[in-house]
């Protein structure tokens, strides 16, 4: 095993062994919870950070890929370096497919991770995301706190999962991994209505994942049983190229049957991950669970638990149904993504909460993201990809900002506040920025992402992306709002009951300063990122372009 | 000595550890009458399990029965019964200690000899070749179980709930009777094996002179086996019988006639044919009675899983909640059998009578760990009889909640957990079933595993709610008793189950096993044993 997979390994159950140490570790000690906390996270990020740049340096950007391919597996051989010879459930119906311990198994749940194009930069986010985390609950929770931090990084291990994961039901068990972990962190030290938030979000996320779940393994039964030979197999890229070859090789009299079939596993793939994103709908959960969280949790919850949904779409949901996210995908959920856009920004603009505005602002910039993927394109999808990382940053920072004076005036109402500028200088720049860098500011991240996915939903339907865009300009005029109310103007503060209020703090400039570094690095040179997604990226869009062309020809013969 | 003679002879090695069980009985119920003492009479029963299963353990696996020597022979050892009789054991061990004590001192030695007596009924239904070993070792649970409701509590509700379950319970057996007598009036035998044979020899034309006699017969004995399993619509009593007798008798009644019923579904409707049985014909396991098998076990499910699920919402009493859990648990474990004849084929992708027995055996360690842990937390000055009672458990008691908590992300099917991997495999060969070419209609079986997902987080709901009553809650009067050892011990043993079968080995090592009970290929390839049979 070289060096990059055993810090795969380590980046994956690092958070587990933190929790465990910190939840033995007991109320007494909570100073030193918080210290070794820190310390575990702050060398998650620095795992995280070396394997990506591992992954740019290592990776071959003139060979063109054909399928996602993952790197730095644990146990892959010389044989398949892109598969895993881990088993962790095996389903061989008792025949001895392979006895060679060293060819990668059929036939069984695999703990097969991985990182491509399409996670490294998530992965990277989570890890930054939860160093902020910590620094943020460092006075913010004084009870419980070692139970808190366990839960953080049981938390923290789901996500990581999640994305590396390139068995799918390996990917499931994580997915679902996380629910249990914010439903304690929002339903123990939440807001006043943190019960019912935590249940409504645990609820309503697992019922979406529950069909989920079916649609996945609906997937790898027709995988098996139209295959010939009938190999079982719950590897992900596996189950792409065997899924796409079955429908390029389907005889006529098969197509209904995919068109039918694809068009449900659609249905239940998005049922869990539309839930998760939010998209319009179903979104309620989201403003209730994130103004309830503590700070951590709303910012891992906006950071990079809706990413999953998102992320879903893209790994599973488009290359493993594409006609049907051609012909359902695009209509509905562009559809959805519009109106959520539009329907969040007006929703934020009408919130008298800081925190509710920023979550309502998360429905909105989510539909942006899912509405480039379903621009279909290399340059929406891009976007899309983009998108889920800023939008990680930016709101991550400006949950941390809305965290951070809550902590000195115990209150969120935007009325309560004035001219906060000409006291807490530095907090008011800071939103200032990340304020800009959220709106789409050309030089701030914000408008790499979002200019990509126009570009890419302006090819395909441009009424989609003329609508879209109006939620850049209500972008603008919430947060704006908020600003000039806030930050300028006359000082108008709340009874802080003797309170001296500081500005900002070291622990808090440590907290907040790698996000809005990364958030003007990637305004000003999102290059090298753009360019380590480009070839998984063009896996997605060669699948479906692949499956237009399939539909364009067959509508050009029935003529 | 003639052949046969030889042959019944040797069953008898066979039959060691049930003989150990009824004569570990006997004694407890005469030296009930000298002396009565909890830890003494406990450690007896345990001694006489211990005993069960070092004599399994010894005795030869699989019964070396020469070719058609299976229709003669009343009982049948297989895989099957073999892990039947380990299930048994380990489960009696675990109520023992679960119910350690809770029974009244006076009555504990009878108590632990009617249970001892229910585990080797239990045990004896897994090897049962015969429809009156079937029905006599069904009704060696059923007779003790009357008595064991009644033991420990002499309340009202106490003996409403005996007596509600003993008429139901014989109101089953009379369904059961009648099915079997039906059986025997088409096939002309009570042998199991040669049952199976004849309606599976059977070719079209016979199959529909009979079907309809065939069809009221497994309707009976359905009826009469849901009962046990506590399947809508024969679940009446559960929710009744749970909340009126001890805690212990409704950690019992949860599971022990579930592995009964289940474990005679799969004898008597052919899930699982007797070594010797030619199963070469075209039939589908399961099939061998009606071919509307699958079709009824699909409702029962779907009803089961829906409504139990649906009650238990309701439901404010922790026990009539987890009466209302364990029936939808059977809904669960009636998709796996509904699925099972469609996943027979050699290019099945999985197996439903292995899903079955593989979430019998998680549901096991599930519902004895949750029995338990409200049986260790009850007393009479702060009882925990309602969901609120367990408000702010994880102040007071922060380990036994998180075992707790883990016990009902496990019922509810959560990864990491024996619930999930349970739950997998039953799903996953529900949606299997549609093979290309079969004639079943497509939608059907993914139907079935769409109710039973939705049921899944339906059932989210009422496991959420405990967890956030313990969590999320504080108590006016926290509880203060800190369980007894026995007691903690079967609660750590029931969650090192549920989390050890859900990961590598644990899951692996029991997925071979259950596996096994329908592998056919290794009993066939055994022709030495034909070579074994002594000459007249």
């Amino acid at each position: 095993m070289n060096l990059y997979q055993t810090l795969l390994l380590i980046l994956i159950f690092l958070p587990v062994a933190a929790a465990v140490l910190v939840a033995c570790l007991g109320p007494a000690r909570a100073q030193l919870v918080r210290q070794i906390s820190l310390l575990a996270s702050v060398a998650g990020a620095v795992i995280a950070l070396v394997i990506a740049i591992g992954f740019i340096s290592n990776r071959d950007h003139a060979k063109q890929i054909h399928r996602f391919e993952p790197m730095f597996v644990p146990g892959n051989t010389t044989d398949a370096p892109h598969a895993t010879t881990w088993n962790l459930i095996d389903l061989n119906m008792g025949s001895e497919a392979s006895k060679d311990k060293n060819a990668p198994k059929l036939g069984a749940i695999q703990f097969f991770v991985g990182v491509d194009g399409l996670n490294i930069w998530l992965v990277v986010l989570t890890a930054i995301l939860m160093v902020s985390s910590i620094l943020i609950s460092w006075n913010a929770i004084d009870e419980r706190v070692h139970e808190f931090h366990a839960w953080l990084f049981v938390l923290n291990f789901g996500m990581v999962g999640v994305f590396l994961a390139f068995d799918i039901i390996l990917f499931y068990v994580f997915f679902e991994l996380t629910l249990v972990p914010l439903f304690f962190l929002i339903g123990i030290w939440g807001g006043p209505e943190r019960r019912y938030a935590a249940r409504k979000f645990f609820i309503y996320t697992l019922a979406g994942s529950v069909l989920t779940f079916l649609g996945l393994l609906a997937v790898v039964v027709v995988c098996y049983q139209q295959a010939v030979p009938h190999e079982l197999t719950f590897s992900i890229p596996e189950l792409v190229t065997r899924f796409n070859h079955l429908l390029e090789s389907a005889p006529a009299s098969e197509r209904a049957f995919y068109a039918s079939f694809q068009f449900w596993v659609f249905l239940a793939m998005m049922a869990g991950f539309a839930i998760k994103v939010p998209l319009f709908p179903v979104h309620t959960w989201l403003p209730l669970a994130h103004v309830e969280a503590p700070t951590a949790g709303s910012v891992l919850l906006a950071g990079v638990l809706l990413k999953m949904g998102t992320y879903g779409f893209m790994r599973l949901c488009l290359p493993l149904a594409p006609d049907a996210s051609i012909t359902v995908g695009v209509p509905v959920i562009g559809t959805l993504s519009v109106i959520g856009i539009l329907y969040g920004a007006f929703c934020a603009r009408a919130q008298d909460d800081i925190k509710k505005l920023v979550a309502y602002s998360s429905v909105s910039h989510l539909g942006f993201c899912t509405l480039g993927m379903f621009a279909l394109n290399s340059a929406g999808l891009t976007g899309s990809l983009m998108q889920m990382i800023n939008h990680g940053l930016s709101t991550g920072a400006l949950f941390l900002i809305v965290g951070m004076i809550y902590e000195r005036y115990h209150t969120r109402m935007i009325g309560d506040y004035g001219g906060l500028g000409s006291k807490l200088k530095v907090i008011s720049f800071c939103m200032v920025f990340v304020s800009l860098s959220s709106v789409g500011l050309p030089g701030l991240n914000g408008f790499v992402g979002e200019a990509l996915i126009f570009f890419g939903m302006y090819d395909l339907r441009p009424v989609l992306a003329i609508l879209g865009t109006g939620g850049i300009i209500l972008g603008a005029w919430y947060l704006m709002s908020m600003l000039r109310q806030v930050f300028f103007g006359e000082l108008k503060e709340p009874d802080t009951h003797g309170h001296e209020v500081h500005d900002i703090n070291a622990r808090e400039v440590a907290a907040l300063a790698p996000l809005l570094v990364l958030c003007l690095l990637l305004g000003v040179y999102p290059q090298p990122v753009l360019n380590s997604v480009k070839p998984d990226i063009e896996v997605v869009e060669r699948i479906v372009q692949k499956r237009i062309d399939n539909m364009n020809t067959k509508v050009a013969d029935g003529r | 000595m003639h052949p046969y003679a030889s042959q019944l002879a040797e069953l008898f090695h066979h039959l060691y550890p049930e003989m150990a069980l009824v004569l570990c009985a006997c004694v407890l119920f005469i030296g009930g009458l000298f002396k009565a003492d909890r830890r003494l009479w406990g450690i007896v029963a345990l001694a006489g399990l211990a005993t069960a299963f070092a004599l399994t353990l010894i005795s030869p696996e699989a019964q070396s029965l020469p070719g058609t020597a299976v229709f003669g022979v009343p009982v049948v050892f297989d895989s099957l019964a073999h892990l039947t009789r380990l299930l048994a054991l380990a489960s009696g061990a675990m109520f023992i200690l679960l119910c350690w004590d809770e029974s009244p001192e006076r009555f504990v030695a009878d108590h632990h000899a009617c249970f001892l007596l229910i585990i080797a009924g239990v045990s004896m239904v897994g090897s049962a070749n015969d429809l009156c070993v079937l029905f006599l070792a069904l009704e060696l649970i059923s007779i003790p179980t009357y008595i064991l409701l009644y033991l420990p509590k002499h309340d009202d509700a106490s003996q409403e709930a005996s007596m509600k379950y003993f008429l139901l319970s014989v109101l089953a057996s009379a369904f059961l009777l009648f099915g079997f007598s039906y059986l025997f009036g088409i096939t002309g035998t009570t042998n199991i094996a040669g049952i199976m044979q004849v309606m599976l020899g059977a070719n079209d034309e016979e199959r529909k002179a009979v079907a309809g006699m065939a069809q009221i017969s497994m309707l009976m004995i359905a009826a009469g086996l849901c009962f046990r399993v506590a399947a809508v619509p024969f679940h009446f009593y559960a929710p009744d019988v749970y909340q009126g007798t001890s805690t212990s008798g409704a950690a019992l009644l949860s599971y022990i006639p579930k592995i009964a019923g289940f474990v005679a579904m799969l004898r008597i409707f052919g899930f699982v044919l007797p070594p010797g049985v030619d199963s070469a014909g075209h039939r589908a396991i399961g099939m061998a009675l009606s071919d509307q098998t699958p079709t009824l076990f699909w409702f029962l499910a779907a009803l089961t899983m829906t409504i139990g699920n649906i009650l238990a919402i309701l439901q404010d009493n922790l026990k009539r909640l987890f009466a209302y859990s364990s029936i939808s648990h059977t809904g669960y474990m009636l998709v796996a059998l509904a699925s099972a004849p469609y996943l027979s084929g050699p290019d099945a992708a999985t197996n439903g009578v292995a899903a079955l027995l593989f979430y019998l055996v998680a549901y096991g360690a599930m519902t004895f760990g949750v029995f338990a842990t409200i049986l260790m937390l009850h007393r009479t000055d702060r009882p925990v009889e309602s969901v609120d009672d367990l408000a702010g458990l994880a102040k007071s008691h922060p380990r036994v909640a998180l075992l707790l908590t883990v016990l009902c992300l496990s019922l509810l099917g959560f990864p990491f957990t024996a619930g999930f991997t349970g739950k997998f495999f039953v799903f996953f060969g529900a949606l299997a079933t549609h093979a290309p070419g079969s004639t079943l209609p497509h939608w059907l079986y993914p139907t079935l595993a769409v109710v039973g997902m939705v049921n899944a987080a339906i059932g989210g709901w009422y496991y959420l709610r405990l967890i956030s009553v313990m969590y999320l809650r504080t108590s006016v009067k926290p509880i203060e008793t800190c369980g007894s050892i026995p007691g903690l011990a079967t609660l750590a043993i029931c969650v090192a189950l549920t989390l050890g079968l859900s990961v590598p080995p644990g899951a692996n090592w029991l997925l071979r096993s259950v596996r096994q009970t329908t592998d056919r290929t290794a009993i066939v390839a055994q022709p030495q044993a034909l070579n074994m049979v002594p000459g007249p």
